[in-house]
């Protein structure tokens, strides 16, 4: 079952044409990896999918529901539909456990108990149980990553949606993130859509790469099928200038 | 120095604190709705809402632009002209709630502002409304950074009703005023006595938000 479909969805800034005639269908368990050089729309895109860049056009269903329905409660899918940023967003004014428990304590109304229980569970998954209590502030890039993933895990999503997870990190905490990333895509009841620049993480978790360049998809392929043979020409140079960067 | 004695006889300091109490009557109802109203009007400015912004935002800033006194004389001699009555306590109430309203709704909407815009996505994202987002996460941080703001506001509103004795609410100003107006040698004594006592209110307010302030930035950086 398609748990994200663009159909024919355009995106414009003022006259800015952003995303262009976007098809794409995303199922159940799938890992999508987008990839495209900068200012491609892959951030857009996947910002498109809970809501956070509205579409002017085309239809885009999610878990369901149709993000251009005036009756479609957008709330309703982000309870479903979690988000990572490059930037993490912790809330500065809670300590970690408080982040992780604020939204399921206030959308979905989890008991207390069962709250700190799932909220510490997830704090031993990505290996941050000692940190419960202080603030994001406290905490380095790389942590504070995996503390966003425990708070969007928290809320039991079908779907995650990560934007460029390991942008803002020093590179020696970039392993921890992925690591984590990793174990979360082999559960395969979990959607996951990534932005990214690291390709071996694509090759490693990806079922599916789509390349992106001036807000066009490009390239919609198996992950051994484009990293064998790239289709499109853009996007061949693309991986070759990314891969001898990073030999 | 016969002066001073004279002036500060019992009759007249209580005189001096019956007023006081006027003005910290006055100040405290004022102090605390106009934090209401102009949190809501703050709010409803910054999230931009298609004519409501507008219409809030055009208000404020004509208010704003106008001096108190003007607010007060609006109150006290225009109402009663389109038939609603009203004595000094209540027209000097509503004049400064009217006016501390639009500008806490600034330093609201600065508040706001000054807060990134990734701890709102971060909220929604993770599911929350609007309304649970500036709640939880926004309004916490942004009334940290408005502290200082809303401080300079109240001690500013607390010195303001001094101005309603021009239409004769009795308050701290206008009992002095009655004080040397019927003994002028007791001016200077009377000038001295309500600086006074200004400044006792004026800064217990900036003291106890100091205090607050040191709190909440104990509890954030620990």
């Amino acid at each position: 079952m398609p748990m994200i479909e663009f159909k024919n969805v355009q995106k414009y800034y003022n006259n800015f044409h952003a995303l262009k005639d976007i098809n794409l269908t995303i199922n159940d368990g799938e890992t999508v990896v987008l990839i495209g050089p900068s200012g491609s729309g892959k951030s857009t895109l996947i910002r498109t999918i809970n809501g956070l860049e509205d579409i002017q056009s085309g239809q885009l269903i999610v878990n369901g529901y149709d993000l251009l329905d005036k009756k479609t409660d957008i709330n309703k899918i982000r309870k479903d539909v979690g988000m990572v940023f490059q930037h993490f967003n912790l809330y500065a004014n809670k300590t970690i456990l408080e982040n992780i428990m604020l939204a399921p304590k206030i959308v979905l109304h989890r008991e207390d108990e069962e709250n700190k229980r799932i909220a510490m569970e997830l704090l031993e998954k990505v290996g941050l149980a000692s940190q419960a209590n202080k603030y994001p502030s406290q905490l380095s890039g790389g942590q504070q990553q995996r503390i966003a993933i425990a708070r969007s895990l928290a809320m039991k999503p079908k779907c995650l949606l990560f934007d460029e997870p390991t942008s803002a990190l020093d590179p020696e905490m970039i392993g921890d993130v992925l690591k984590v990333m990793k174990e979360i895509a082999e559960d395969s009841s979990m959607t996951m859509v990534v932005v990214t620049h690291e390709m071996g993480f694509a090759r490693e978790v990806a079922n599916r790469v789509v390349f992106m360049d001036q807000g066009t998809i490009l390239e919609d392929d198996s992950t051994e099928a484009f990293f064998k043979h790239p289709k499109n020409e853009r996007a061949s140079q693309f991986l070759n200038k990314i891969i001898s960067h990073e030999d | 120095m016969h002066n001073f004695l004279a002036a500060y006889s019992w009759i007249n300091i209580r005189f001096l604190l019956i007023g006081l109490g006027v003005t910290i009557f006055v100040s405290i109802i004022s102090i605390f709705f106009s934090s209401i109203i102009g949190t809501v009007l703050g709010i409803i400015r910054y999230r931009k809402i298609k004519f409501v912004s507008l219409i809030v935002g055009f208000i404020i800033d004509i208010i704003r632009n106008v001096p108190l006194i003007l607010v007060i004389f609006f109150t006290y001699f225009g109402l009663p002209e389109i038939g609603i009555k009203t004595n000094p306590l209540w027209a000097s109430i509503l004049a400064l709630i009217i006016f501390e309203s639009m500008m806490i709704a600034e330093i609201m909407r600065a508040g706001i502002l000054s807060i990134p815009k990734g701890q709102t996505e971060g909220a929604i994202a993770n599911g929350l409304t609007y309304g649970q987002t500036l709640r939880h996460v926004v309004l916490p941080q942004a009334i940290k950074n408005m502290v200082p703001a809303l401080v300079s506001q109240f001690i500013s509103l607390v010195k303001d009703t001094s101005l309603a004795t021009i239409i004769v609410l009795p308050e701290l100003t206008n009992h002095a005023q009655i004080i040397y107006g019927q003994n002028t040698n007791y001016t200077i004594p009377m000038f001295l006595a309500l600086a006074v006592m200004y400044f006792i209110i004026c800064y217990s307010i900036s003291k106890v938000a100091n205090y607050y302030e040191q709190r909440v930035e104990k509890r954030l950086a620990k």
